[in-house]
Parts: structure tokens; sequence; C-alpha cells
């Protein structure tokens, strides 16, 4: 074989492998998609008609709504937690040294490479010592507690790539050019890490929002969204599924992107004022 | 100097137990430009990081328009600094750039626009460049708006750190000769760092030659030139001979010989004399200018050395000999006129002259 | 990148760092103590009686059928390990290294899917897998006879699952450790005469080395407390150390051997993640950038 055939065979498989991937990827979310529309009650090949009952019934689920509620109370208060420690915390893993820094890293990454079902676990056996003592039972709150723990680390390390990033000579810039200290934060710092900690906090909020193990665990008799995927898809497929798949489809999909596109273009504009200075 | 602007006596810098700056003294003058010059890790950019406000000196005083500095933060000082990597915002406009000490200082918007345009003309860059981004900007553009951040607030000093150093040949040229204007149209103090000492002395009223945090030498650009204080600023400049000698006090200069060369004693006038002549590595400098080659006799007074021609490089204006000289460890450099015909091959034996009154007589 | 230090005499600098590790310390630290702890109580009536025993050590150790559902969640976790690095590797070499025009939109692709809930793909990939499933009847449709495909409630699909759920975590790891390796590295080979696959094995598998190994330790942590894989698609046919532990809580109400079962699972994890960092951090990498 020539070398420009072998080489052309290489790029073919290479790039043949991430289109295989994206495909194993999103074989079963166009699955869900595709299914959520079907008239039938069966989910089964092929789709024998067009509806949007299923929506319909997955709202009119008594126990959807609360889910949701749930859902949504406990991935906002995580993401703001998850994403204010996670923020602090990179600045100190990144900009600064400190005694026991060792040891505060161990404990901020260590969460992350936890099995969360073990996090899980772990936390309920101390809540439910901690609450046999205090008199207080999981819930909402454990969630939260559980998912602050687990989702701050990923916030960390996505904050922290863009202050690995940081040029400090614009402080100092920012410094000589007459700016206090609270200046130099609100005109240089914060609007130049902004793009990292918007990622870190769409992260945070999606990672809560799927979050499954770490609810499971610690959630009690409180029930968010994907416990209730979970219990239901025990009992039995319901086209109710997919439907909720979609609905929650499609606000991911533009948060994933509108983060993606401004931690972009930060990092563009610091690396093209670095690269041409 | 009637009221130095910079008054800097004594100043000691440690990093723990590394002492970067030894006691520098340096005064600079209401409107004068000063190059700090030396090789990296000598102590000039420590330096201008102290006189910023950036680094607390371990010892020594410093005084800026006869105000003690110490403990004022490098927001309240009256010098504005242009950063080797300019530091230009990336999240804000050209605009906003330039007229953020302006914002700080809460200079009313229409004074501050007003102020913003007079820069921008100032260092002729378009108007419609106040809504771009630095990184939609040039090289040179790029230091233009850093120039302009730093002005606009009308600081007493300038400080620049090296601000040309990432710049091509031919955009640095342009750029010097614009700095050089600019500081003549303000009257602004002036403070650069640079290692090229050949910048230094283009742009510079006065040059401070640094060497491991002490000071060398401290002079116009004609003194560290042609009267340098020891071979380290002489040979900083650029590639010279030293000729090792032996001086000894002779009238109101001095006398010199050399054991290489035949003819005996030269006097050197004083004015051809470091004033910080120390007896220890005593030599003559002589430029490479200075240097011919001798075919058939030599010039009364002329000191001639025989050697053989290692190497030539032509380089347009001149042509560079490289001549291996018996009992000298460095090959002697001869910057001849460019001529089309070359005076000698390689490995040619030659001999080679110049006069010594003429040379510079310094040590190590 | 300046580095600035800091005292603990510093009262800003303890009010950003305080609360995280405060945070951890208690909600992760102490509870991870506790379950040790908790492996020396033992059970009464379903209730906890605070003792210092060895009792459910001795049963942890005693009985056999725990370690034989230990030992398939670490075989699992280890063919999971070699199946995600094989399929992230080329795939995020590919990113790192072609593609330059969609990079973006395939990063963004890659990370949604990512961050999309698990339970809900997981039961996407029921509605694949069944018997009756989307995967049977393309393959039927391409000639193949009908229902050939029998892995919904196997250990087979399981492992699909598990892949499907960790693949990016590999992905991520790889791919930073690529692009962080100097290109001229790669033109230095060529130059001196290496072909394309002499350099990717002379130079560029040997950099991306960090990124393999914590890519693939990452994976085999956490696939050990896999546990919707094998309960939704594994049908609960052989069931991972994580049913075991789940049951030890929900059926037997019986702490101290869930605990116990969890700190030999952490165990495992912790001696394969020494492991790889001691032979990780034995040899140099010196293909970075300078910085």
């Amino acid at each position: 074989m020539s070398q420009r055939m072998r080489n052309a065979l290489v790029d073919t498989t290479l790039v043949g492998s991430v289109v295989l991937l994206l495909v194993f990827f999103y074989a079963p979310i166009t699955t869900l998609v595709a299914f959520s529309f079907t008239s039938s009650r069966v989910l089964t090949l092929p789709i024998e008609g067009f509806s949007l009952q299923w929506y319909g019934e997955l709202f009119n689920k008594p126990d959807f709504l609360p889910a949701v509620l749930n859902s949504a109370a406990v991935s906002t208060i995580s993401t703001l937690f998850a994403t204010v420690l996670g923020t602090a915390g990179a600045v100190a893993w990144v900009r600064y040294r400190f005694r026991l820094q060792g040891v505060f890293r161990g404990l901020t990454f260590a969460p992350l490479l936890f099995p969360q079902l073990l996090l899980g676990v772990v936390m309920l056996l101390w809540f439910s010592v901690l609450g046999s003592w205090l008199g207080f039972s999981t819930g909402l709150v454990t969630v939260i507690i559980g998912h602050v723990v687990y989702i701050t680390p990923f916030a960390l390390v996505v904050v922290a790539v863009q202050v690995y990033g940081f040029d400090e000579t614009l402080e100092d810039a920012a410094r000589d050019a007459g700016a206090s200290g609270w200046e130099v934060f609100r005109e240089i710092t914060f609007p130049l890490l902004w793009p990292g900690i918007f990622s870190a906090a769409i992260f945070s909020f999606l990672l809560s929002w799927g979050n499954f193990y770490v609810s499971y665990s610690l959630a009690g008799t409180a029930r968010t969204l994907p416990i209730f995927v979970y219990s239901g898809i025990a009992v039995g497929s319901s086209p109710i599924y997919p439907a909720l798949a979609t609905v929650n489809l499609v606000p991911a999909l533009l948060l994933v992107i509108v983060a993606e596109v401004l931690r972009r273009r930060a990092l563009k504009r610091q690396a093209s004022s670095i690269a041409t200075s | 100097m009637a009221s130095p602007i910079i008054d800097a006596s004594g100043i000691v810098k440690d990093y723990g137990t590394a002492r970067a700056l030894h006691g520098v003294s340096l005064q600079i003058g209401t409107g004068e430009f000063v190059a700090l010059v030396g090789p990296s890790g000598c102590g000039k950019t420590t330096l201008l990081k102290i006189l910023a406000g950036f680094e607390e000196p371990t010892g020594g005083h410093l005084q800026i328009q006869g105000r003690d500095m110490r403990g004022v933060p490098a927001a309240s000082r009256p010098t504005r600094m242009v950063f080797q990597k300019l530091a230009l915002f990336p999240h804000k406009t050209v605009a906003e750039n330039i007229g953020f000490p302006l914002k700080l200082q809460k200079v009313g918007k229409t004074e501050a626009n007003g102020r913003i345009r007079a820069m921008l003309d100032l260092m002729h860059l378009k108007p419609d460049y106040l809504e771009r981004y630095p990184a939609q900007l040039s090289g040179g553009e790029q230091q233009r708006v850093a120039l302009a951040r730093a002005l606009v607030s009308q600081p007493g000093v300038l400080l620049l750190d090296e601000p040309m150093s990432a710049l091509d040949a031919k955009l640095k040229k342009s750029l010097q000769a614009e700095l050089k204007k600019l500081h003549r149209e303000l009257g602004t103090s002036f403070v650069l760092v640079t290692h090229d000492l050949e910048e230094a002395m283009m742009l510079a009223d006065r040059i401070c030659v640094m060497r491991s945090g002490h000071v060398v030498q401290v002079g116009t650009p004609a003194d560290i030139y042609y009267r340098p204080a020891n071979m380290f600023v002489a040979g900083f400049i650029g590639e010279t001979n030293f000729l090792p000698v032996t001086a000894s006090a002779a009238g109101d200069g001095m006398a010199v010989v050399s054991p290489l060369v035949a003819v005996g004693k030269t006097t050197i006038a004083s004015e051809h004399v470091s004033p910080s002549l120390s007896a220890k590595g005593t030599a003559l400098l002589v430029r490479p200018e200075t240097i011919r080659f001798v075919k058939g006799d030599a010039a009364p007074g002329e000191w001639v050395l025989d050697g053989h021609v290692e190497e030539y490089f032509i380089k347009g204006a001149s042509t560079q000999y490289r001549v291996r000289v018996h009992g000298l460890d460095n090959a002697v450099i001869l910057d001849l006129p460019g001529s089309i015909v070359l005076p000698a091959a390689v490995g040619e034996a030659v001999r080679i002259g110049f006069d010594p009154t003429q040379a510079f007589l310094l040590s190590e | 990148m300046r580095i600035e230090r800091k005292s603990w005499n510093d009262p800003v600098f303890v009010a950003t760092v305080a609360p995280l590790a405060l945070v951890m310390v208690a909600f992760f630290l102490v509870p991870l103590l506790m379950t040790a702890v908790l492996t020396f109580q033992t059970t009464q009536y379903y209730r906890l009686v605070w003792t210092w025993d060895l009792k459910i050590w001795t049963e942890v150790f005693s009985k056999p059928h725990y370690w034989t559902i230990m030992m398939r969640t670490v075989a699992m976790a280890l063919i999971c390990v070699v199946l995600t690095v094989l399929i992230a590797f080329p795939a995020a070499y590919a990113l790192a290294t072609r593609l330059k025009t969609f990079k973006t939109q395939i990063q963004i692709l890659i990370i949604f899917a990512f961050l999309t809930d698990a339970v809900l793909k997981t039961f996407g990939w029921i509605l694949i897998l069944d018997k009756n499933g989307v995967a049977n009847w393309l393959l039927m449709h391409l000639g193949f006879p009908p229902e050939m495909l029998n892995l919904l409630f196997t250990p087979t699909g399981t492992m699909i699952g598990m892949v499907y759920n960790l693949v990016a975590y590999p992905m991520f790891t790889i791919y930073l450790s690529l692009v962080r390796i100097d290109r001229d590295l790669m033109l230095a080979a060529y130059d001196a005469g290496a072909s394309r696959i002499r350099t990717f094995f002379e130079v560029t598998l040997p950099l991306s080395r960090p990124g393999l190994y914590s890519g693939a330790v990452l994976v085999f942590v956490l696939s050990l407390g896999a546990f919707l894989e094998p309960k939704v698609l594994g049908g609960g046919t052989s069931p991972l150390a994580s049913e075991l532990i789940r049951q030890s809580f929900e059926t037997r109400v019986n702490w101290p051997l869930g605990a116990a079962l969890t700190m030999v699972l952490i165990t495992i994890g912790a001696l394969m993640l020494a492991a790889c960092a001691a032979f990780v951090l034995r040899r140099p990498s010196t293909g970075r950038r300078p910085a």
C-alpha cells in the first residue's frame, strides 16, 4: 500500500471513530426523542403514528410536577453553592500556595474520584447517624448537601482552567492605572473569570439536574426528576419517559451552547492578546 | 540636577536570602529620559517595579516628586507603567482601555472622551479603532494603545518595561523614533528598561548600566560609548577588542606598554583614561573600526600585531575580519569599510595596526 | 502564572478557603471516617448497637458469596476500562489532531451527551437493546434474522451501559494530554525519518500516558460503583457490588455490613489509584510546551 493511501486510511479511521462515538452517544438520546412522538403505548419500531399525547399524559401525572419543582430547587441551590465554593477553591488551587495545600487539594478533589453511589451511601450513613442524634431525617436538604459535595470538584476544575489562563499583569496594570483592590476585582478579575464561572454554573446545574445516585441515596421520601424516572421505569416502560427526556433536552442544549460560546470567546481574546503582544 | 523627580538612594531588595539590588542610587530629572540597561538578572526590572510600587524595597529611600514613597501603593503614585506584555485588558475596547485610568479618577464623560481622542491623535491611531478589542489590533497598534493608556492621566513619570522586545526589527525602529518624539513633545520623564544598549543609546538622555544588582555606570550615551567605566560596559555595547597592557602614571596621563607589541611605551592622555581605573586587569579598548591592515611600513607611533585571518563576514556597509593573534585569547575584530575587493583571504598571514593614543584605557 | 503565598492568619484568605474545606470535612471526610467506624458496630432487631466488634469483618471475610460479587465487579470494571480506553483514544486523538473545522461543535455535542440525565439515557438503551428494540429492528431490515441480539438483561447489556456512561471521562483526560504535547516533537520525529505510525508509538503515545492512565483509573474507580446499569440493563441477573451494598441497607437493614462492603470497595479503588499514581509519577513526562 502506498504511503498516501495509508495516510488516507488512517485519517478516515480517525474521523470515523469520532463519528461512531457520536452515533453511540446519541443513539439512546435520539431513540428517546423519536419515541416521544409515538401514538402507540408500546415502545417498539416501527413508530405507527405521530402524536403529542404522551406529553399531555406526562404533565397530568400527579407526581411529575412536584418532582420537577424539587429538582429545580435542588439544582438551583446546589449550583449556587458549588459555583461559589468551586471558584474560591479554583483560585486557591492555582494561584495560592499555603500550608496544608496538599490536604486541601486532596479533600476538594477526592469526591470526583468517588463512585457516586458510594459517595451517596457514605453520606447517607453519616446523615442517618447524625439524624438519629439530632432528630432529623434525610430529605431535600441532605440531597442539596450531597450535590454540593459531588459537584463542587467539577465546578472547581472548570473554573481552574480559566484561572490558569489568567494573566496577572492585567491586575498590575489596573492597579498601576489607579484601581483599588475592589476596583481591580470588579473591573478586571471578575469579568475575565466570568466565562469560566458561568460555564461552571451551567455544568453544575446540569450535573445536579440529571443526578440520580446521590439523590437516590439521600432523598428519603422526597423525589427529584431522575428518581421519578427510575421508579417509573422499574415498574414498566411508558412513552411518557421519552417525552420527559425530550422536554429535558431543549433548555439543556441551549445552556450548554451559550456557556461554551462564551467561554471560547473569552479564551480566544485572552490567547490572541498574549500571542500578539 | 536642580530638582530630581525621582530620587532613589541606597535601594536594597532581597528575595528571601538572595539580594537582587545592593544599594542602588539614582536621580532622574524632570523631563529626563533615562534608560536602565543590563543583562537579564541585573536588577533593572526589579528597580522599575520598585519605582512603580509593585515591589517594596527592603532598604533605602525613594522619593518621587519630593514625596517619600514608603507604603504608597502603585495606584497612588505619579508613575504609570507600560508593561512588557502590554497587559491590555482583553475584555475592554480600545476606548475603555485608554479611558480606564480616567474612569477610576471619576473624570466626567465628556472630558474623558476628549482626552481619549487626544491620545488617539497623539498616537496616530484611527478614530474607528476606539470600539475595537485589543485582539483585533496589530502588535504595533497594541503598543500605541498601551502607551496611550499609560499617558492619558498625565503621569509625572512614564515607566517602560522592555515594551518593544517582542516586536520585529522594522516595527521596533519606527516605534523607537516615535517614542523619542513623544518624549520631546510631552516633557514627561521616561524611564525605560531594556537589555538592548543600542536602543538605550538611541533614545535616552542618560543611561544607567547595571550588573548583578549594582549600578556600574551612569552617563550620557556618549559617555557610555566613548568613556566606558570598565570592560563590562565596553563589552556590553557590542563586539570590541581589549588588549592587555600594563599602565603606570606619567605626567597628566598614563604610560602603557604591551608585551605583544615591539614598539615601546606610549602615553595615553587623561581624557582617554577611564575615571574608575584600577590596577587589576588593565587593558586598552580598541574599537574594531580603528584598526587597519598594515601593508608596507607602519605609521609613526602605530602599534602593530602579527596574525592570520580566521574568518571574514561581509556586512554590506562594512566588512568584518577576525584575526587570530598569537598571545591573545580572542580573535581581534576589524571593521573595514565595505569593498568589493577583499583585502585578505582566510588563512592569510596579516599585520594589523592601530593608533594607541586614540584607544581608551580601562580595567576590569 | 504568578503564585501568591498565603498565610492562615490572613482573614481574606481564610474566608476564601475555609467554607469549601469545612464542607468537604463535614460532609465527605467525616462521613468516610464514620463509615469506617460503623463497620465495627453490630445490629440487633434491625437497630444499630454501638459496640466495638469484629463480627462484621469476620462475616465479610468468611462468606465467599460477597467475594464472588466483588471479583465480578472488579472484572467488569477492568473490561470497562479496556473498552472505554479503546473507544476514547482514537476519538480523542482525532479531535486533538484532525477535525479542526467542527471541533467546537463536536465538543459541545459530547459534553451535552455527558450531562444528560443518566437514568433517561439508560432507559433509552432499554428501548434499543430490547428483544423488540431498535437494534434488532435495524438488523432485521438489513437482512439479518429477526431477534438476532438478545442483550437486554445480560452482563453484555450492563457493560454497554457502563461503557456508555463512562467513556466521556477518558475522552476528556486523553484529549487534554494530547493537546498539551508540543507539535514540534512530532515534527521532529517525522524529520528524523520516523513514519507516522512509528511517530505515534514513539512520541505521541508515551507522552499521552498521563491522560491515558488518569482516564483509565477514573473509569475503573467509577465503574466499581455502577448500580443503574446492572439494575436496569442487566436486569439484576448478575448483581455487582453496588447491588449488594444497597441490599444490605434496604432489605437487610444491616448498616455495619453495608459500611464494611463499602469500605472494601473504596479500598480496592484506592489501591488502584495509588498504584496508578505511583506508575505515572515514576515516569517523567516532559512533552509539555515550555511555559
